[in-house]
C-alpha cells in the first residue's frame, strides 16, 4: 500500500464538481448533466468538454489512488461528446499527435497530460459507462456498490505539471508594429511596449 | 489605446463592414440564438421553436443597433441540419442581417453550408467556423459551396500558449500539415475573421486576447472572439453569484469590453437575451477607443457611436 495515496495539494486541478469523501473508491461524471453531489462519492462533477474536461478528470483522478472506479452518467454534451472522449481515451490512448484515439468529439486532443499518467489513468480506474443516466437514486445505489470496492492503486498518487507553465518567452524587441503614441511603440509578438530614442 | 502599422483589412458582408484600425469602425456584434437550452427552442433536434419570441429577440437587437450604431448579426446554433434549415429561413425572413452559421458537429455545418449555397444565402453567411478538427470532408464541402467568409479558430488543444495558436494557423503547428489559414484558402475563404478561441481562465483567455492583437498586427484580419466563455466558464464566479445574481451578469457584460480593448472587430457576445445591456457596454467602449486614437490619424466611420451617442 503506497503511504502517499492522496496527493498533497489534491485535487490539483479546479473545476465543476464537489469533493465529497476523498476516501471513496468511486467519483461520478455527469457529463453535461448539472446535479447536486451525492453522499459517499469521492468527486462528483460534469465535464463539459472533449479536451480541457476530460485532462481534468485525468489530473484529478491519477493523483488520488482511492480512486477506483468513475461512473459515467448524465446526458451527453452535444458535439463536444465528452462522454465517449473519457470512454475513448480510457480504452485507446492517444495519437503521436495528441488526438484522442477513437473519440467522436469535436476537438479530442490532450495537451497537459503525459503518456504515463493517461496509462497511470488506464490501469489504475474502470469507468461504468451509463450515459443519459440521470435518475439520482440510481447514481446513489451504484456509489453505495462501488465507494468501499477493492483497496486503493497500489501505486503513489501521481501529480501532472502543466507543461505550458514551464514555457517563457524572451522579452527581445523584434521590431514595432502597432502605434501607440508619437513615440511610444509596441512589439506584438514580445508584448513589449517601449519608447523609441 | 494604438495603431498597427499593418494595413488593416475591412471586410464587408452584406453590408456590415468588420475590421479596421481601432476606433475606426463600430465593434460588430453577434448574439447567440436557438443556442443549447435555449428556452425558446422547443426541439432542438427538429429545429422547433417560438417564432414569435425568436422574432422579438433579433427585433431588439436591431433596435439596439440602430440606436447605438453598433452592427448586428445573428449567431445560429444548431444541432442538426434539418433544426439548420427551419432556423436560417426563419432568420434570413427576419432580418438583413448577416449570420454566423455554428455547430459543435461539423457534418451539420456542411450540410447548412450545402444549404445556403442553394437557396442563395451564402452571401449573408459567416462559416463557425474552421478549427484544428477540419477534415477532408469538410474542406471539399466548404469549397463546393458559395461561402466565401469563415471564422478561423486558433484553438490549439496541442500547445494553448501564443506560439501554438498562431502557427496552427500559421503552418499548422505540430498539429496540422499547413496552416488554417492556408486550409481556408483551399476552402474558397477570401474574407476571413480570426478567434483566438477563448479558453477557461487558467487555461490561456488571456492569451487569446493577446493574441487578437498579435494577429492583427501580423497579417491585418479582422479579429474577435466569444469572450464571454470565459466568465461563463468560471466556477468560482457561478457559486458566488448564488449569493448575488447580478455578479454573473455584471461579468458576463463586462468581458464585451475586454476584447475591445483587445481590438477586438466583432464579438459573440452570447444569448442574444444579453443586447440590451452589450449594445450601451460596447458603444461606451467603442466611443472611448476612437476618442484615445483621434491623433494618430483614425477617423471613426459615419454612423459610429461617437457620432450617435455623444
Amino acid at each position: 500500500m503506497p503511504n502517499n495515496t492522496i496527493a498533497q495539494e489534491w485535487p490539483p486541478a479546479r473545476g465543476d464538481y464537489t469533493v465529497v469523501n476523498p476516501e471513496s473508491r468511486i467519483s461520478v461524471v455527469t457529463l453535461a448533466s448539472d446535479m447536486d453531489p451525492l453522499p459517499d462519492t469521492c468527486v462528483m462533477g460534469s465535464c463539459k468538454t472533449e479536451n480541457l474536461g476530460i485532462e481534468k478528470i485525468i489530473a484529478n483522478t491519477i493523483s488520488n489512488s482511492n480512486i477506483r472506479y468513475i461512473l459515467v452518467c448524465g446526458q451527453e454534451s452535444k458535439g463536444h461528446l465528452s462522454g465517449n472522449t473519457l470512454l475513448a481515451i480510457h480504452a485507446n490512448g492517444v495519437d503521436e499527435q495528441g488526438r484522442i484515439i477513437g473519440s467522436d468529439g469535436a476537438i479530442p486532443f490532450i495537451e497537459n497530460i503525459p503518456a504515463d499518467a493517461i496509462e497511470h489513468f488506464q490501469s489504475q480506474v474502470e469507468l461504468i459507462d451509463r450515459r443519459g443516466l440521470i435518475e439520482t437514486h440510481e447514481i446513489q445505489a451504484m456509489i453505495e456498490e462501488y465507494k468501499s470496492k477493492g483497496e486503493p492503486f497500489p501505486h503513489p498518487a501521481m501529480v501532472v505539471q502543466s507543461k505550458k507553465k514551464k514555457k517563457m518567452v524572451e522579452r527581445e524587441i523584434k521590431g514595432a508594429d502597432v502605434l501607440i503614441s508619437h513615440n511610444i511603440l509596441m512589439d506584438t509578438t514580445s508584448g513589449v511596449v517601449f519608447a523609441q530614442t | 489605446m494604438f495603431v498597427f502599422k499593418k494595413d488593416q483589412q475591412v471586410i464587408n458582408i452584406a453590408n456590415v463592414k468588420i475590421g479596421g484600425q481601432p476606433g475606426q469602425l463600430p465593434t460588430v456584434l453577434a448574439g447567440t440564438i436557438f443556442y443549447n437550452k435555449h428556452s425558446i427552442v422547443s426541439d432542438p433536434v427538429a429545429g422547433i421553436f417560438d417564432k414569435q419570441a425568436a422574432e422579438a429577440l433579433i427585433n431588439a437587437q436591431q433596435v439596439l443597433s440602430d440606436e447605438t450604431g453598433n452592427p448586428h448579426m445573428v449567431h445560429i446554433y444548431a444541432e442538426t441540419p434539418q433544426a439548420a434549415e427551419r432556423y436560417l429561413d426563419f432568420v434570413s425572413a427576419t432580418t438583413d442581417a448577416p449570420f454566423l452559421l455554428d455547430s459543435t458537429d461539423s457534418t451539420v455545418r456542411t450540410a447548412a453550408a450545402a444549404y445556403v449555397s442553394e437557396v442563395g444565402l451564402a452571401d449573408k453567411t459567416i462559416y463557425n467556423s474552421l478549427n484544428m478538427s477540419v477534415t477532408d470532408a469538410e474542406i471539399e464541402a466548404l469549397a463546393s459551396s458559395d461561402i466565401d467568409t469563415a471564422i478561423i479558430l486558433g484553438f490549439n488543444a496541442m500547445d494553448s500558449g501564443l506560439d501554438g495558436r498562431m502557427e496552427l494557423l500559421e503552418n499548422g503547428g505540430s498539429v496540422l500539415p499547413h496552416g488554417l489559414l492556408e486550409t481556408a484558402d483551399e476552402c474558397g475563404i477570401t474574407k476571413k475573421l480570426i478567434d483566438p478561441s477563448i479558453t477557461p481562465m487558467g487555461n490561456g483567455a488571456g492569451v487569446a486576447l493577446r493574441m487578437c492583437i498579435t494577429a492583427k498586427a501580423k497579417w491585418g484580419y479582422p479579429v474577435g472572439s466569444g469572450i464571454h466563455n470565459a466568465p461563463s466558464a468560471w466556477n468560482w464566479l457561478r457559486n458566488k453569484s448564488k449569493e448575488d445574481r447580478f455578479l454573473y451578469k455584471i461579468c458576463d457584460i463586462a468581458s464585451t469590453g475586454l476584447q475591445q480593448m483587445a481590438a477586438g472587430d466583432f464579438i459573440l457576445y452570447g444569448p442574444i437575451e444579453n443586447a440590451r445591456y452589450t449594445f450601451p457596454l460596447a458603444a461606451m467602449a467603442d466611443i472611448m477607443i476612437s476618442e484615445s486614437v483621434a491623433d494618430l490619424d483614425v477617423e471613426p466611420v459615419e454612423g459610429h457611436p461617437i457620432y450617435k451617442l455623444v
